[in-house]
């Protein structure tokens, strides 16, 4: 018993060093980002608290970019409520003989407004921070989107802050299409640079060109259809294979990310009820019941 | 020892939310990423146990990874460089009598010994890091060119930090 005590004691600092490269590699290997627990990640209670008074000071420094970019939404919008406010002339006009049934659409989705606390763009799996967490209604895997466009999904959510999957991150996919052709494919990064991704598994009789928008295709619950994207790059394509890859530019910058919307989906858990029976009927039918 | 203890805590406290908040957004073309924060572990004592700088070796790496949303890739690397911290400096220098308790600096080991030290522990760690993330993306370019870019951004960082440390500490003399 004493010699064996005594070995311990002896080699004892290969034991600590074995012990502490075994919990390394489980914190490693534990790939699914939706299962670590929230205080290893930067929504815990320590980091955010630390990145919530950097960007007390951070938040200023690109105001100026997100003025500009907020007047030409501001434009569109304008544009936008000019040609519906048309449009519901038209309409009233119509219902004197017709009786409409009232678009729902709108309350479809809601959006909380929240400010990225920490942001990365030059690892080979970024993630983000936002302000706001499960006391504010934010839930796992909602969608985050800015005003030029898609940024990630929801992950690990905290109280008060929430850790996102950029779209700079191989474990993100966006589903997406073509605007032009309607031929949907895959968005994803592939690691080289935050302003470019990938857009994969797209059928080989689709039609495209240079300079084509990409938008989300809205066939999962997380995004509306027709979000911005990005625009085609290059006709990057090897005939060789059954699928083309396109080279997008996205149109969010990642680089100077400051306000972003959450998007919550009031229907979702419809949606996923519709799709769990789905599932029970296709398992019966395989099962010969 | 005592005197070490907070000297410890203050480069914790001051090193791992400045790794977060400053040296992780400040990586220069995109390939070289600063990683300051080991000179929590180059500036253990040598005479330090094994033991206990491969705890404070590994809760250092444990909090950049809290930071940086990279779970295991710090902490595992920050584990085996305060492992090996021992043999690296005995490569440069054979007797540590004079060193007792005092932590590694270019006033303790002179300016060729430390640079030497300090370069060989960056070059392990950047090594083991982009080799720990080529396991997720096969790229042995872009690897090579950021452990190298890494390891002498890293090194220009904390020479720098540490000629700060050592004229202050001459200024309170």
């Amino acid at each position: 018993m004493g010699e064996l005590l005594n070995f311990f004691v002896k080699n004892s600092k290969w034991f600590v060093f074995a012990i502490f490269v075994v919990i390394s590699c489980m914190l490693l290997f534990n790939g699914n980002p939706y299962q670590q627990h929230v205080f290893f990640t930067s929504a815990g209670r320590m980091a955010s608290s630390v990145y919530r008074t950097g960007s007390n000071v951070t938040s200023y420094f690109n105001l100026r970019e997100i003025n500009d970019d907020l007047n030409r939404q501001n434009a569109m919008l304008q544009q936008e409520i000019v040609g519906l406010r048309e449009q519901i002339e038209d309409f009233r006009e119509k219902s004197f003989t017709d009786t409409l049934v009232p678009d729902k659409g709108v309350e479809h989705f809601d959006f909380i407004v929240a400010h990225v606390i920490n942001n990365s763009i030059s690892k080979p799996y970024n993630y983000l921070t936002i302000n706001k967490g499960s006391k504010d209604g934010v839930r796992s895997e909602l969608g985050v989107i800015d005003r030029n466009g898609v940024v990630g999904i929801v992950s690990n959510v905290g109280p008060n802050s929430a850790r996102v999957i950029s779209l700079l991150n191989p474990n993100f996919r966006l589903s997406c299409k073509i605007k032009r052709s309607d031929s949907f494919g895959s968005l994803v990064w592939d690691g080289k640079d935050p302003r470019q991704a990938l857009l994969e598994e797209l059928p080989r009789h689709t039609v495209f060109q240079p300079g084509d928008t990409v938008v989300t295709s809205g066939y999962s619950a997380v995004f509306p259809a027709g979000l911005p994207v990005g625009v085609v790059l290059e006709d990057d394509v090897d005939h060789n294979q059954n699928f083309f890859t396109l080279k997008v530019l996205l149109f969010a910058d990642f680089t100077t990310l400051g306000n972003v919307q959450v998007v919550v989906n009031n229907y979702r858990e419809e949606l996923e009820a519709l799709k769990a029976g789905e599932d029970r009927t296709d398992k019966a039918k395989k099962l010969g019941l | 020892m005592n005197n070490f203890t907070i000297k410890f805590i203050i480069a914790f406290l001051l090193l791992i939310p400045l790794q977060g908040l400053v040296f992780n957004h400040i990586v220069l073309f995109n390939v070289a990423v600063p990683m300051v924060f080991i000179y929590l572990v180059i500036m253990l004592p040598v005479t330090l146990g094994t033991n206990l700088s491969v705890l404070l070796g590994f809760l250092s790496g444990l909090a950049v990874d809290i930071f940086s949303d990279t779970p295991g890739v710090n902490a595992l690397s920050c584990t085996v460089l305060s492992f090996v911290r021992k043999p690296v400096f005995h490569l440069y220098v054979s007797i540590d009598d004079d060193l007792a308790g005092r932590s590694p600096s270019t006033r303790t080991m002179g300016v060729p010994a430390f640079s030497k030290y300090l370069f060989t522990m960056v070059l392990l760690y950047c090594l083991m890091v982009f080799t720990i993330e080529a396991f997720q993306f096969v790229n042995i370019q872009l690897t090579i060119l950021r452990t190298v870019a890494s390891t002498l951004y890293t090194f220009v960082l904390i020479f720098a930090i540490d000629c700060l440390t050592l004229r202050r500490r001459e200024k309170k003399l």
